[in-house]
């Protein structure tokens, strides 16, 4: 196997590719759906997996007081979940801070910053819980619910974020299994039509082929080709897949991290090489190549020997 | 026929006479490059193809094969290029049983035995240039070797002039010569010629027999098939005549038995 060689059935490759365009251009595109869906889908899935994970670890438990609890008894119930060794911190919120942070919120909406006045405020005071770690809080919670607190506390919000956390687990799970479904069905259909393109190019090439057999052609030269063809659709697809992809990130990544509110996503993504162009295209490469070079092997055990 | 259309042959009888002169003796068993033996090929429902088929060539001979239509010639030459495997038999090339030959060993063998064909099966779209230089590409000859022989190979089969022709321009002789060319490249011990004027004007029948003899006379073993009724006669080889599968005469000075 010479350089010349490779050159050789590198050459009737691309002609033969070439003169049936319109079958390579379908296969092509089929390949660059397929890498597109997969690459789409892992990033859902890292997004979602990573959403969850930065909200269990933002949760936090908000106790908010009635009116007619005393200041000591929110101190005294304050030492005592700091000295909780699964609770990392415990910050007090008075009246008036409530009041900054509900202006300070409604920054935009001017009706509802006014709605609340120094005078008659009714937002409660509230302790802010951080426990050390997500799945502690749970503890927490059940202490706060016992009896001996109950009748300070008008609401405990962890509830509430628990819902959130558990929607977003079941849709990360939902996403999951839509993803390798809708993946694997676009593989299927990459690998159907793939095998077929490179099946009918056997068959258009079949009079070449017999001359090849006459003259003693090696099998080198006979299968070269269309192990190449099958290379081919998976280099090529990859390389428009990459350059679509990597466009369709840089345009959706700030738009999504707005409206989802959450800033640093860029550093996640960029952990997973997201917004390395060379590793985007290293991985639709290998992809491509496996999926490329397994149907031409197969055509090629069945219908050329 | 004026004579100047028919040149060909006049050589051809020119030459035969010449040589009956001085006649080589033939040789014994030891020149035997090729051997038949009790060879059968039988496809289902009990066509017999071939019947339990013997006969022996050696080095340098040129033989016709004849006989009608479905006599078996074409399945002869495709157990001889081991494009089939006989259903009983062997088949002897160069001391080598051929019917035992391995696929990977295939395409060794197949460039050992040139083929031209009625239909000449060249490369469309493609020079005369690049036709005889497909067979030593696909059989990894280097550029170099390439660029020195095709030139000579060409230049046997006398098409030089048109050396970069492309093959839909050519005539129906100039095709065949580019599959002559073809099966020449690799040198080959045998060349076998299944029906190659079918498809000719009979000058360009003539041309062809005087290039094969030519080629024979070289030291190639020439095995003709035809129909050529003429072509054979003229010949004064030997001839193996086939009916029904069977050999049913071979004679060294042989005529195209009807």
């Amino acid at each position: 196997m010479t350089i010349t060689s490779i050159f050789r059935i590198l050459k009737t490759s691309l002609l033969s590719m070439w003169r049936n365009r319109w079958l390579s251009l379908a296969a092509t595109l089929i390949m660059v759906l397929t890498l597109f869906t997969i690459s789409f889908f892992l990033t859902l899935l890292i997004v979602s997996d990573k959403t969850t994970e930065s909200l269990k670890s933002k949760v936090d438990i908000s106790v908010y007081f009635n009116d007619s609890t005393s200041k000591d008894q929110i101190y005294a119930l304050q030492n005592l979940l700091l000295s909780r060794s699964d609770i990392k911190s415990v910050e007090y919120i008075s009246k008036e801070d409530a009041l900054s942070l509900w202006r300070e919120r409604n920054r935009d909406n001017e009706k509802l910053r006014n709605a609340i006045s120094e005078s008659d405020n009714p937002l409660p005071r509230s302790l802010e819980i951080k426990a050390d770690k997500p799945e502690n809080l749970e503890a927490v919670n059940t202490f706060l619910n016992s009896s001996d607190y109950k009748p300070l506390i008008r609401e405990i919000s962890y509830k509430k974020s628990k819902d959130i956390i558990d929607k977003m687990v079941r849709l990360t799970s939902l996403t999951k299994k839509v993803g390798w479904g809708v993946s694997a069905l676009f593989i299927l259909i990459s690998v159907l039509i793939i095998y077929n393109t490179i099946r009918l190019t056997i068959y258009i090439r079949g009079e070449e082929i017999a001359i090849m057999k006459l003259v003693g052609a090696s099998d080198f030269y006979i299968q070269g080709p269309f192990l190449f063809d099958g290379a081919s659709y998976g280099i090529i697809g990859a390389v428009l897949t990459s350059v679509i992809f990597f466009i369709f990130n840089r345009i959706s990544q700030p738009a999504v991290f707005n409206y989802l509110e959450i800033g640093n996503y860029s550093n996640y993504l960029s952990q997973y090489g997201f917004n390395n162009f060379g590793i985007i295209l290293l991985f639709q490469i290998i992809v491509g190549l496996i999926l490329g070079i397994t149907c031409s092997v197969f055509a090629i055990k069945k219908h050329l020997k | 026929m004026s004579d100047v259309n028919l040149k060909s042959k006049e050589n051809i009888q020119n030459s035969n006479a010449q040589q009956s002169q001085n006649l080589p003796k033939k040789e014994g068993g030891d020149s035997n490059v090729i051997e038949f033996e009790n060879v059968s090929k039988i496809y289902q429902k009990d066509i017999k193809a071939v019947e339990n088929v013997s006969f022996k060539i050696s080095i340098g001979e040129f033989i016709s094969l004849v006989g009608p239509s479905g006599a078996g010639k074409s399945t002869l030459i495709r157990l001889l290029t081991a494009e089939e495997k006989p259903t009983s038999g062997r088949i002897y090339v160069a001391g080598r049983d051929i019917t035992q030959l391995k696929k990977n060993e295939l395409p060794f063998y197949h460039r050992k035995v040139g083929v031209i064909f009625q239909d000449f099966k060249l490369l469309p779209r493609k020079t005369i240039y690049e036709n005889v230089a497909f067979a030593l590409e696909v059989a990894d000859a280097t550029n170099d070797e390439i660029a020195d022989k095709v030139p000579k190979i060409i230049e046997i089969v006398g098409l030089t002039g048109r050396i970069n022709a492309m093959t839909e321009e050519l005539s129906g002789g100039e095709k065949q010569r580019v599959s002559i060319a073809r099966a020449l490249v690799h040198n080959p011990k045998l060349l076998i010629a299944d029906e190659p004027t079918g498809n000719l004007d009979p000058v360009s029948t003539w041309e062809i027999i005087e290039l094969l003899f030519k080629i024979n006379r070289q030291g190639t073993i020439v095995l003709l098939a035809s129909h050529d009724k003429e072509v054979v006669d003229t010949l004064e080889r030997r001839v193996i005549s086939m009916r029904e599968g069977k050999i049913i005469s071979d004679q060294e000075k042989g005529k195209y038995i009807l």
